[in-house]
C-alpha cells in the first residue's frame, strides 16, 4: 500500500466530529429545501400564491375573531384586575391545551420519522451517530407539529397585543417565546415516544393492548372531570366560578404553558406609573425559563436517543406478525352482503379499503379521537334541554354541532380519503392487472367514504339532537343535512384526489398537506358553511314563527326552498368534483 | 473480514437465523443464496447494524457490529435492494453528502467522486435530481456511494436488480476487481448465474440455517452429480433430504478455505 493510500485510509477511518455531522445534515436539508422551493416557484406559482393567500386569509380571519373577542372582554369586564385574570385564564387554558396537543403530535410524528422512515433506515447503516439521527428527526417533528400551533396561536397573540396597546417589545418577543415553548412539549413527546417504544415494544401483544386501554380510560376520565356536568346553569356567575375552578390546573407554576402566558402578558403590560421596567424584566425571566427548559429536554432526548434508539429500532422488529385467520372477518362478510346490488369489482374494492383502514392504527386511532371527542362533547350538553326559554339557543347549538361534525368530517376526508387514489396510483401494477374500469375504482372510493362517514356522523347528530330534545322536524332536517354533507365531502375529496394525485409521495399525511389537500379542505369548509346556513337559517325562523304563533307560510316556503337549495348544493358538490376526477383519472398515466 | 460467531436472530417464536458460524476473509466474494424467507435479508440487516442478533456476535474487521457500531459502519459499504436516495438532491450532491459523512477531505472526495462517476458511467444524469432516476440509475448511484470511501467490507443485497446488461457487466467487473484488491464482499442474490460467474464461495441458507458452505466444485462433488450449472445444483440441493444436507454442512466445515479467484 502506498503512502498516499495509507493516508487516505487513515483519514477515512476517523469519525466525523459531532459539529461536522450536524453541519453536514443541515447542509443537505438546506439544499433540499432550496430545491423544493425553486421547483415550486418555477412550476406552480399559482399554487404557491394560492396557498399563501389562503393562509393569510385564514390567519386574518382568526385575528379578527380573536380581536373581537378581546374587545368584547374589555368592554364587558371593565374591572382591570378581573379583566387581567380572565385574559390570563384564557391564555393559560389555550396554551395548556396546545401543549398537550404538541406532546402527542410530536411524539407520533417522531415515531414515524425514527422507526418507520426510509431515511432513518438509511442513516442507521452509515457512520452517523444514533443521537444525531434522533436529533435530525426531532427537529423535523418539531417543525411539522408546531406549524398548527403557530397558525392558531399567533393571531390570538397579535390580536391581544393590538387590543391591549402592548409595547413594541411584546411583538418582538412573540416569536422567541413561541419557538422556545414549542421545543418543550416536543422534547417531552420525543422522550415519551422513545421510552414507550423501548419498553412497550418488547411486551406481549395482549399486554400492550391492556396498557393502551388503561391509558385511554385514564385520559377519558381526566377529560370527563373537566367537561362533566356543572352545578350552575350556563353563563351564570356560579358556572363561571365552577369552570375557572376546573381549569385551575392550567395555572400550575410548573407548566411551560403558564410560563409562556405569564411571560407574554408581562411583556404586554403597558406603562403603569411611568415605569414598565419590572414587567420587561419579568418577561425576559420567563423567556429564559422557557429556553433553559427547552434545552434541557433537548439534551435529555438526545441522551436517551444515544442509549436506546438503535436497540429499540431493532426490538421493534422482533415481534412477529400474528398469524391471521384464513376466513374473512365478520365485518367483511357483512359489507359484501350489504353491497350485493353493486358490481363485484366495486364490492371487493370497498372491502379491501375497509381492511386497509382498520389495519392501519394511524387511521382508525385518529378517527376514534375525532369522533370520540365529539361524542364526549355532545354527551355533556344535556343541560340545555331543560330550559324551554332557551329553545332558540338550543336550536342554534344543534346547528352549530352539525357544522362542527361537518368540519371534523372534512378534516377526516382530506386526511384519509383525498390521498387514497394517490396511494392507489403507486400500486399501479394492481390497477393495470385488474379487469375493472377506472371509474369503478373511483366510485368504490366514493361509496366507501360516503357510507363510512354517514353512519358515525348521522349517529352523532342524532345523539346531539336527543340530548338537546330537538323537535322531530329539526331532527329530520339535521339527518338530511348530515347525509348531504357526507355525500358532498366525499365527492370533493375523491374527485379532487383523482384530479390532483401525488404519485411520488408515499406518506398520506404529506399528500393531504399538499396543494390538492389544502384546496379540498378549503372547498369542503365553504360547502359545509353553505349547506348548514341554507338549512339552519330557515329552520331557526320557522321554529321561532311557530313559537310566536305567527303564520309560518312564508317561512315554510323559505324552509322548503332552503332544503331544496341544500340538496342541489349537495348534488353539485358530489357530481361536479366526481366528474372532474373521473375525467382526470381515466387519462392519468401511471 | 466478516465473522459470525453463533449468531441467532428470532422474531417472536420464529427463528430467522439459527446459530450461524461463518468467516469470510478479506479478498473473498461470498454469495449468499437461499429461497424466499430463508434469512438472507435478516443476516444482511444484522451485518449493517439495522438488527441486533438475539445472541452471538458479528464482527467486521474485528469490530463488534453491536458494541462498536460506529467503527464497524465506517469500514462498511452497503447497497440495499431498494436504495434510499434524497429526492431533492442531485446525484452529485448525494455523493458529496456521502463523502462528507465518511469524513473525506474535500480534495480527495472530489477526486474519488470523479472516479466513481466515471466507473459507473453516471455522467449523463449525475447533475439531475434523483427523483427523476430510474431504478437502474439509482442502483448505480448507490453503488458509487457505497464504494466512495473504499470500504473494507461491501455488503450488497440483490446487486443486479434493475440494471441493464451493460451495467451488469460493469458491476460484475468492479466487484471482481474489488475482491482482488482485498475487499470482502458479501452478496445476496437470486441470480444464480451471476453468483456462479463471480463468487469465490457460496453459502446456501434455508429456514434460517446454513445448509451448505463452499465452492461450486465442492457442491458438485458432494451431490455426486455431473451437473455444471449452479442453478441446477442449487435446485437439486434444496430439494434433497435433510440428512444429506447435514452431511454436506459437516463435511464442508472441515474443508480448508479455497484459494482466491472465481470458482476456485
Amino acid at each position: 500500500m502506498t503512502g498516499a493510500s495509507k493516508s487516505l485510509e487513515a483519514e477515512l477511518r476517523r469519525p466525523l466530529s459531532e459539529s461536522d455531522e450536524a453541519r453536514m445534515l443541515w447542509r443537505a436539508r438546506a439544499k433540499m429545501l432550496a430545491t423544493s422551493l425553486r421547483q415550486s416557484l418555477a412550476g406552480s406559482r399559482l399554487r404557491v400564491s394560492l396557498v399563501i393567500v389562503l393562509s393569510l386569509v385564514f390567519w386574518y380571519g382568526l385575528f379578527r375573531l380573536f380581536h373581537s373577542g378581546f374587545e368584547f372582554l374589555s368592554t364587558t369586564i371593565d374591572h382591570p384586575v378581573t379583566h387581567a385574570q380572565t385574559v390570563q385564564a384564557i391564555y393559560n387554558v389555550f396554551f395548556a391545551s396546545l401543549m398537550m396537543m404538541l406532546v402527542f403530535s410530536s411524539g407520533i410524528i417522531l415515531y414515524g420519522g425514527l422507526y418507520c422512515s426510509s431515511e432513518a433506515e438509511f442513516l442507521l447503516t452509515t457512520p452517523v451517530r444514533p443521537e444525531r439521527i434522533v436529533l435530525h428527526k426531532f427537529q423535523e417533528a418539531i417543525v411539522f407539529s408546531s406549524w398548527g400551533f403557530l397558525l392558531l396561536g399567533s393571531p390570538m397573540l397579535v390580536a391581544y397585543g393590538l387590543q391591549a396597546n402592548a409595547p413594541w417589545y411584546y411583538f418582538v418577543l412573540l416569536l422567541p417565546f413561541m419557538a422556545a415553548f414549542v421545543y418543550i412539549p416536543g422534547g417531552i413527546g420525543a422522550i415519551v415516544c422513545m421510552l414507550f417504544v423501548h419498553r412497550v415494544a418488547r411486551l406481549h401483544g395482549h399486554l400492550r393492548t391492556v396498557i393502551a386501554l388503561f391509558a385511554i380510560l385514564a385520559v377519558g376520565l381526566i377529560g370527563w372531570s373537566f367537561l362533566g356536568k356543572t352545578e350552575g346553569n350556563l353563563l351564570t356567575p356560579l358556572w363561571f366560578q365552577e369552570m375557572l375552578g376546573r381549569l385551575e390546573f392550567s395555572e400550575h407554576r410548573l407548566l411551560p404553558s403558564w410560563w409562556l402566558s405569564s411571560g407574554l402578558l408581562e411583556a404586554a403590560r403597558t406603562r403603569d406609573n411611568g415605569s414598565d421596567r419590572a414587567a420587561w424584566a419579568e418577561s425576559l425571566l420567563f423567556l429564559s425559563l422557557l429556553i433553559s427548559n427547552a434545552l434541557f429536554f433537548r439534551v435529555v432526548a438526545v441522551w436517551i436517543g444515544a442509549r436506546i434508539y438503535r436497540i429499540s429500532y431493532s426490538e421493534l422488529r422482533t415481534e412477529r406478525a400474528r398469524r391471521r385467520p384464513s376466513k374473512d372477518a365478520w365485518i367483511d362478510r357483512l359489507i359484501m352482503f350489504c353491497t350485493r346490488p353493486l358490481p363485484i369489482g366495486m364490492r371487493l374494492l370497498i372491502v379491501k379499503d375497509l381492511r386497509l383502514f382498520r389495519r392501519d392504527p394511524a387511521q382508525w386511532s385518529q378517527f376514534i379521537i375525532f369522533f370520540g371527542l365529539l361524542t364526549l362533547y355532545f354527551a355533556n350538553i344535556r343541560r340545555f334541554s331543560y330550559d324551554v326559554n332557551y329553545m332558540a339557543w338550543v336550536n342554534m347549538i344543534s346547528f352549530l354541532n352539525l357544522a362542527v361534525v361537518g368540519l371534523i368530517l372534512s378534516t377526516f376526508t382530506t386526511r384519509f380519503i383525498f390521498p387514497m387514489l394517490s396511494l392507489e396510483g403507486r400500486r399501479f401494477w394492481i390497477l393495470c392487472m385488474l379487469p375493472i374500469e377506472r371509474d369503478t375504482i373511483l366510485w368504490a372510493k366514493f361509496l366507501f367514504a360516503a357510507a363510512g362517514s354517514a353512519i358515525p356522523c348521522c349517529l352523532l347528530i342524532l345523539l346531539s339532537d336527543v340530548m338537546l330534545q330537538i323537535s322531530p322536524l329539526v331532527v329530520a332536517i339535521h339527518q338530511l343535512t348530515c347525509i348531504l354533507l357526507c355525500l358532498g365531502l366525499s365527492g370533493i375529496a375523491v374527485g379532487l384526489g383523482a384530479k390532483m394525485p401525488d404519485l411520488r409521495e408515499e406518506s398520506p399525511s404529506k399528500i393531504a398537506a399538499g396543494f390538492g389537500g389544502t384546496l379540498s379542505l378549503v372547498i369542503s369548509a365553504i360547502y359545509i358553511v353553505l349547506v348548514v346556513l341554507l338549512t339552519a337559517l330557515p329552520s331557526h325562523f320557522y321554529l321561532a314563527a311557530i313559537q310566536s304563533d305567527v303564520d309560518p307560510f312564508w317561512v315554510r316556503t323559505w324552509l322548503v326552498g332552503g332544503i331544496c337549495s341544500a340538496c342541489l348544493a349537495g348534488l353539485m358538490a358530489t357530481v361536479v368534483p366526481m366528474q372532474i376526477g373521473r375525467n382526470a383519472f381515466r387519462t392519468l398515466e401511471l | 473480514m466478516i465473522q459470525f460467531e453463533n449468531v441467532t436472530r428470532k422474531y417472536g417464536t420464529k427463528t430467522a437465523v439459527a446459530d450461524l458460524n461463518l468467516e469470510i476473509p478479506s479478498g473473498q466474494l461470498f454469495a449468499f443464496l437461499g429461497p424466499n424467507g430463508a434469512g438472507k435479508t435478516t443476516t444482511i440487516k444484522m451485518i449493517v447494524g439495522l438488527l441486533r442478533p438475539s445472541s452471538g456476535t458479528i464482527r467486521l474487521c474485528g469490530h463488534d457490529v453491536t458494541a462498536n457500531n460506529g467503527a464497524a459502519n465506517r469500514l462498511l459499504g452497503y447497497v440495499p435492494d431498494v436504495p434510499y436516495l434524497y429526492d431533492k438532491l442531485s446525484g452529485s450532491e448525494f455523493l458529496h453528502f456521502i463523502a462528507e459523512m465518511y469524513a473525506m477531505e474535500p480534495q480527495s472526495a472530489a477526486r474519488k467522486i470523479s472516479e466513481q462517476i466515471e466507473a459507473f458511467q453516471l455522467q449523463d444524469f449525475v447533475e439531475d435530481l434523483t427523483e427523476s432516476y430510474s431504478h437502474g440509475m439509482k442502483q448505480r448511484l448507490a453503488f458509487a456511494a457505497a464504494m466512495l470511501h473504499d470500504p473494507k467490507v461491501l455488503v450488497i443485497d440483490e446487486p443486479m436488480v434493475g440494471l441493464d446488461p451493460k451495467s451488469v457487466r460493469l458491476v460484475k467487473d468492479l466487484l471482481r476487481a474489488k475482491a482482488a484488491a482485498g475487499q470482502t464482499i458479501f452478496m445476496s442474490t437470486h441470480l444464480l448465474p451471476i453468483a456462479e460467474e463471480i463468487a469465490d464461495r457460496v453459502g446456501i441458507v434455508d429456514q434460517g440455517r446454513l445448509r451448505f458452505l463452499g465452492t461450486l466444485d465442492q457442491l458438485r462433488e458432494r451431490l455426486a452429480t455431473d451437473e455444471t450449472s449452479l442453478e441446477q445444483l442449487y435446485l437439486n440441493f434444496t430439494a434433497g433430504d435433510q440428512a444429506a444436507q447435514k452431511d454436506l454442512v459437516a463435511s464442508s466445515a472441515r474443508e480448508p478455505l479455497p484459494k482466491q479467484g472465481a470458482g476456485s
